[in-house]
């Protein structure tokens, strides 16, 4: 091989892998992950459920969209830019748009997104109670006691009603106050869902919010 | 016609098929997935998630699958894209894709190992055929290798830079050792079945598709323009791995040595840029059989054998009767254009870095499109100063000629109080060429309820930007936010529109210019002749 093959070889074959690692997102600056606020923006996407800790489950997923097509209820959908591109294409979750009703009414001992996952980026969970509050942290519900209708001298009470463990995740308290216990949440965002305020009181929030929460290990 | 390439013709049609069929496949086990979830939502009983083309295919879906008792575990075992693959309740997933997760997470996930197992044992068995014979990429790039070929007709001589093959595999070793040190897989990016795969998919589902488009077509304009068949040749990681694997595959084209004539018709066909008189058997072949059906003299066979075995029936290689097509190729192979490489490679990075920007701002306006079983709502985010900033409109595409209610939630990110003064708003359309139009002027909208809202009735389909001007301590700081009502025409279709009609009428003037020249000069030595016989007089 003379010379120029090697140069002319070497720059296409490393522009090739500049392509990839750009289309990846490699060049962009990561994105600071803070401490998500209920009621304004959120910094973390929501995964599915079961999915792994944000970095391991980005290392792992392919974006093979075999748990978008899975998911019954329609709620993950590939994840546009807004997270910037390293995580583009990969499964995320909108509760404002369709939030996680844990495959309810639907056939299968598991969750349908863990059972399609190819990779084990999002891991299999047993579809009853016990399993789902132990296994499953999405992220937690946090209501805006700004926005709150419950709080703000009216009575509402549509995210408690929406709760798949009402009575456990969240309890009402006096004019139908919605109070969040972060020991039962795992973010399922169908409180979100239902919230009758635009922009919404109530939000499910990941990240670093605490040291357990926005996925597992 | 002799029988034997009767034969070959079949294979080759057979081929077309099979790619064919892997792209149907490809959309198909979208739709059906797209179908499964209506069909849950018993949106397809409403008009409106029914118009369309698309509603029309699903119609049709429904059609067949509506009479079923059971539809739902025929609808579960199709699901994915080409890189990982429920198909009939198989799980099939690319070994690359395979590759890059392991190179990745450093773990082995036995349910992933399981589904590769069929694409490596027939990669094991046939070599690469998954190039030739499935990869809807391979289909798109036969495409570009065929426009390359009407391309001297309009007098442009494509480039006929070579790159050497090994480059795939120096490639996809780089990319691997790249996820393992960074954690980010990356080929699967670019990788073309993938990237045609998840377009397909974007599309179907109407979610952000950005970038895919470009990659495919930077692709298909560097083959056309600069390397034939460049992808394939040289660079695919996926080819690499499947030819690897293919190494000792039973299934390989051998070459009958006492018919070679040596016209080497065979090389000029190969779309792997081999030469299969010698390398056929290589780990490069992707066992497409177009050399065999180009063999006049049924030289070239497949042949099942042992590996390893001496090729004996190889002597020496006659002397080359040259051809009129392997002049053509000749003739293109003279001119070599080193710098066209380069701006391609800038035109990728360039193209690319575009079609993120695109896409900066939320969900892009596509993802709302009406047929969605859900009623869209649209949330922007944005901070200016201490505030963070989030705008919602209901619903999330207006319908021109109907009020949207846009609602500001703004509020101190460090003490948590909303913003109680009054914001100033005003609407822009945006217009393509010239100032945009003001839609609404300056309003000022007291705070209610601890958000400012404001009512908006867009009057046509277009792109808006709704402008929102806080008061940052004594600044007023602008922030805009861009809307959709209705389905407008996008810009690119316009711009695109513009740029075929371009080309066209440079490809027509070109012809008509070729002519033209053709003409004179043979009216020339036409004269010339005519000046030759004549007689002289006087």
């Amino acid at each position: 091989m003379d010379r120029r093959t090697f140069i002319k070889d070497s720059v296409i074959t490393g522009a090739a892998l500049a392509g990839a690692a750009a289309s990846a997102g490699f060049f962009e600056r990561a994105r600071p992950t803070t401490e998500a606020v209920a009621g304004t923006v959120r910094d973390v996407p929501l995964r599915p459920p079961g999915a792994l800790v944000e970095e391991a489950y980005v290392q792992r997923c392919t974006r093979c969209m075999r748990c978008i097509d899975a998911c019954p209820n329609q709620a993950l959908l590939p994840l546009d830019a807004t997270f910037g591109k390293q995580l583009e294409g990969t499964p995320a979750m909108k509760p404002r748009r369709q939030a996680c009703m844990l495959c309810a009414k639907i056939d299968g001992d598991f969750l349908k997104c863990g059972e399609a996952c190819p990779t084990g980026a999002i891991v299999k969970i047993r579809k009853d109670e016990a399993t789902v509050l132990s296994e499953v942290r999405i992220g937690i519900a946090r209501i805006d006691h700004e926005l709150c209708y419950s709080y703000n001298n009216w009575s509402c009470g549509a995210c408690i009603r929406a709760c798949p463990f009402e009575g456990k995740a969240m309890t009402a308290g006096m004019w139908e106050r919605p109070e969040v216990h972060e020991e039962f949440c795992i973010g399922c965002g169908l409180c979100e869902r239902a919230c009758i305020r635009y922009p919404q009181a109530i939000r499910v929030v990941a990240g670093k919010v605490s040291a357990e929460i926005g996925g597992r290990e | 016609m002799t029988r034997n390439q009767k034969k070959h013709v079949l294979i080759q049609v057979l081929r077309h098929c099979c790619q064919l069929l892997v792209l149907a496949v490809m959309v198909g086990t979208v739709y059906l997935s797209l179908y499964a979830h209506y069909h849950a939502a018993r949106a397809l009983e409403d008009e409106q998630f029914t118009r369309g083309f698309q509603g029309k295919v699903l119609l049709a879906i429904d059609d067949v699958i509506a009479p079923m008792d059971n539809p739902q575990p025929l609808l579960d075992s199709f699901k994915g894209t080409l890189w990982s693959l429920r198909f009939a309740g198989f799980d099939l997933t690319d070994p690359l894709a395979a590759a890059e997760v392991i190179a990745g997470s450093k773990t082995f996930y036995a349910p992933l190992l399981i589904s590769i197992v069929l694409p490596v044992l027939l990669a094991l068995v046939l070599g690469r055929v998954y190039c030739s014979w499935m990869c809807p990429a391979g289909l798109l790039f036969e495409l570009s290798d065929k426009i390359r070929r009407v391309l001297p007709f309009a007098e442009i001589k494509p480039g006929q830079v070579k790159f050497s093959h090994g480059n795939k595999y120096v490639f996809l070793a780089t990319g691997l050792a790249f996820t393992a040190v960074v954690g980010l897989p990356v080929l699967g990016h670019i990788y073309p079945p993938a990237v045609m795969s998840r377009l397909a998919h974007g599309l179907i589902y109407g979610t952000a598709i950005a970038g895919t488009i470009t990659i495919l077509v930077v692709m298909m304009a560097f083959e056309i323009a600069v390397s034939p068949r460049w992808w394939c040749r040289t660079m695919c990681p996926g080819g690499a791995l499947f030819g690897l694997l293919g190494w000792i595959r039973p299934v390989r084209i051998r070459l009958d040595a006492k018919r070679c004539t040596g016209c080497r018709d065979c090389e000029v066909v190969c779309p792997m840029g081999l030469d299969p008189v010698k390398q056929s058997y290589g780990i490069e072949c992707d066992n497409c059989a177009l050399c065999l059906k180009s063999c006049g003299e049924d030289a070239l066979i497949y042949a099942i054998g042992l590996p390893g075995r001496k090729r004996a029936y190889i002597r020496q290689r006659p002397a080359p009767r040259v051809s009129l097509l392997h002049k053509v190729g000749d003739s293109i192979r003279k001119r070599r254009r080193p710098i066209a490489s380069i701006t391609a490679v800038i035109v990728l990075l360039a193209a690319n870095a575009t079609a993120y920007a695109h896409h900066i701002l939320g969900l892009p306006h596509y993802s709302y499109k009406e047929n969605y079983p859900q009623v869209p709502t649209l949330e922007y985010p944005a901070s200016t100063g201490p505030y963070d900033i989030v705008m919602t409109s209901y619903p999330g595409v207006p319908t021109p000629g109907e009020a949207a209610n846009v609602a500001f939630y703004i509020r101190n990110r460090e003490t948590d109080v909303p913003f109680g003064s009054p914001v100033t708003v005003r609407v822009l359309q945006t217009a393509t060429f010239g100032r945009n139009k003001t839609i609404l002027h300056e309003t000022r909208i007291e705070p209610l309820d601890k958000t400012h809202k404001l009512s908006v009735t867009f009057p046509e389909d277009g792109e808006f930007i709704v402008e929102l001007t806080v008061d940052v301590e004594g600044q007023p700081e602008v922030i805009p936010f861009l809307m959709v009502a209705g389905q407008p025409t996008a810009t690119t279709s316009i711009l695109a529109a513009i740029g075929g009609g371009l080309v066209v009428f440079i490809i027509t003037i070109r012809a008509i210019k070729i002519k033209a020249r053709r003409r004179r000069l043979i009216g020339q030595s036409a004269n010339e002749q005519l000046a030759g016989r004549a007689p002289v007089t006087a």
